[in-house]
């Protein structure tokens, strides 16, 4: 008999996800190929270096509002309760697999909910420093040069996150991917990672 | 003369920080020499600049100067600029040639993202290579003296090359040649140096003790040099008087790119090493913090 299914994301949801992720990678390739000369050929990915550099902001312009979209979904669900903060002291369990020393999640836990704000965070850096060097004829050219390292700096904790995003949602912990794909998860899947998440939806 | 053309630096390149002057072909290394003195703002410079280059006819307008145009652009890479100041209770014209100064230590391409879009010869010329431009407008920020201009139809940004298609056939630039007071001298650095000393002697001789030479360190030294009558009031010749090819957001970039590359390298092959010791999580149909009766619940 196929295991129940419970369903995680919305339709809308995993557009949501897909629009910040596909631009999102496209934005870190070119940005990448600006930043290091010998990943220059990434610019390909938007049409050769002059194409990517004109094609980069307007990308940068679907992330944000892909991005805001995200923040004003699910904003409401990621507030860390007092739950979430043992659940962050026992991080390293979680890293360990010893999940009988980690708290029960709700629908998010509290690492997704820290990942939710560091890249709404992040995503403000990029949109600020971003606009600045997408008309930098309107500003001088020191308070530019900052702006290129905070655009920078925001890359790489962006490409970070990414990383670690990436192997968690997939080869980590198989059964998570699926959730943005068809956004479902099985009952088992949802008993493991977000009990009380799983109470709630299965309750009678 | 064979080797003018030879290349130093090339923009968004492994070598574009490492001087490669151990491997220089021991040709000429030429520098311009600006008399601020000798200048009677003819702007026949101008002309010639526009004329040789081929860069066509800017309209302007009278903005109460008697200054051409208001500033640079894609189409005026040398602007005589014509800064009224007061000297003494006399109106002075602190005249600027403002064009690109060739920096030994480039700013503008130390910022160039893209390979191949700014180069270097040995001979000191800095050169935009606009094919290979992509736009970005980060040698803007790099420049400490605001000279590359944006042409937002092409998307490319263009500056003085010091004449280099004169240059490499043994000619001056253009400007040099035209000016009829031989306040543009041209020849090598060594002999523009020294060239310089005596016109500041004779400055000083004729009264301007604060005469002096404009070839700023801060850049590695320039190119394009100035001898300037009014050596204390650099500000009033719009000329910076500390510019660096290496701010300090710059020099922060360099730093954090590379360490960057390490952490997101480490990034990588850190989730690999986590996948290797612990592998992919294998959901129990019992054990583990989901299952059983004594987990926490909320009450509803």
């Amino acid at each position: 008999m196929a295991e129940r299914l419970l369903t995680r994301f919305t339709f809308f949801e995993r557009i949501l996800h897909w629009v910040v992720g596909v631009t999102f990678v496209l934005l870190l390739a070119t940005g990448l190929a600006f930043a290091y000369p010998a990943l220059f050929w990434l610019t390909a990915l938007l049409g050769g270096g002059p194409s990517a550099r004109a094609l980069h902001p307007w990308v940068g312009m679907l992330f944000t509002a892909g991005m805001g979209a995200m923040l004003a979904v699910w904003f409401r669900d990621m507030f860390l309760s007092g739950t979430d903060r043992r659940w962050l002291r026992a991080i390293r369990h979680y890293a360990t697999r010893d999940t009988a020393k980690v708290p029960p999640a709700g629908k998010y836990n509290a690492g997704q909910k820290m990942f939710f704000w560091v890249q709404g965070a992040l995503a403000v850096v990029f949109v600020v420093s971003g606009a600045a060097l997408w008309f930098p004829a309107a500003f001088g050219a020191a308070f530019l040069q900052w702006m290129r390292l905070a655009h920078y700096l925001a890359t790489l904790g962006g490409g970070l996150f990414l990383i670690v995003h990436v192997y968690l949602g997939t080869v980590a912990y198989p059964g998570t991917a699926r959730a943005m794909i068809d956004g479902t998860v099985t009952e088992r899947w949802a008993r493991h990672h977000h009990p009380r998440w799983h109470e709630e939806q299965t309750r009678p | 003369m064979t080797d003018t053309l030879s290349i130093r630096r090339v923009s968004a390149s492994p070598d574009a920080y490492i001087p490669i002057s151990a491997l220089r072909s021991g040709g000429p290394t030429y520098a311009k020499l600006v008399d601020i003195g000798a200048c009677i703002g003819c702007k026949g410079c101008e002309v010639a600049c526009k004329e040789w280059n081929d860069l066509g006819v800017e309209p302007t307008a009278n903005f109460g100067s008697y200054q051409s145009h208001r500033d640079l652009s894609p189409k005026t890479w040398l602007l005589m600029r014509f800064n009224e100041v007061e000297v003494d209770g006399n109106l002075n014209w602190l005249i600027k040639k403002d064009a690109c100064l060739h920096c030994e230590e480039p700013g503008c391409l130390f910022a160039c993202p893209a390979p191949g879009a700014i180069v270097q010869y040995t001979n000191g010329i800095v050169d935009f290579n606009q094919e290979n431009c992509i736009g970005c407008q980060y040698c803007v920020t790099g420049c400490p003296f605001d000279i590359p201009r944006f042409d937002a139809a092409t998307r490319k940004v263009s500056k003085c090359n010091m004449c280099v298609d004169r240059v490499e056939v043994g000619l001056e630039p253009a400007c040099v040649k035209t000016c009829p007071t031989n306040a543009i001298s041209w020849g090598s650095k060594r002999d523009m140096l020294a060239l310089a000393d005596q016109k500041v002697e004779t400055l000083n001789a004729r009264g301007y003790e604060n005469a002096a030479v404009y070839n700023p360190a801060g850049v590695g030294g320039t190119h394009m040099m100035y001898v300037v009558p009014h050596g204390d009031r650099l500000g009033d010749y719009s000329l910076p008087s500390d510019p660096t090819a290496s701010p300090a957001p710059m020099t922060a970039l360099g730093f954090m790119k590379r360490m960057g590359a390490y952490l997101m390298g480490f990034g990588v092959l850190g989730t690999l090493v986590h996948f290797l010791r612990y592998g992919p999580e294998r959901l129990e149909e019992h054990g583990g913090h989901g299952d059983g009766p004594a987990r926490e619940v909320p009450s509803a």
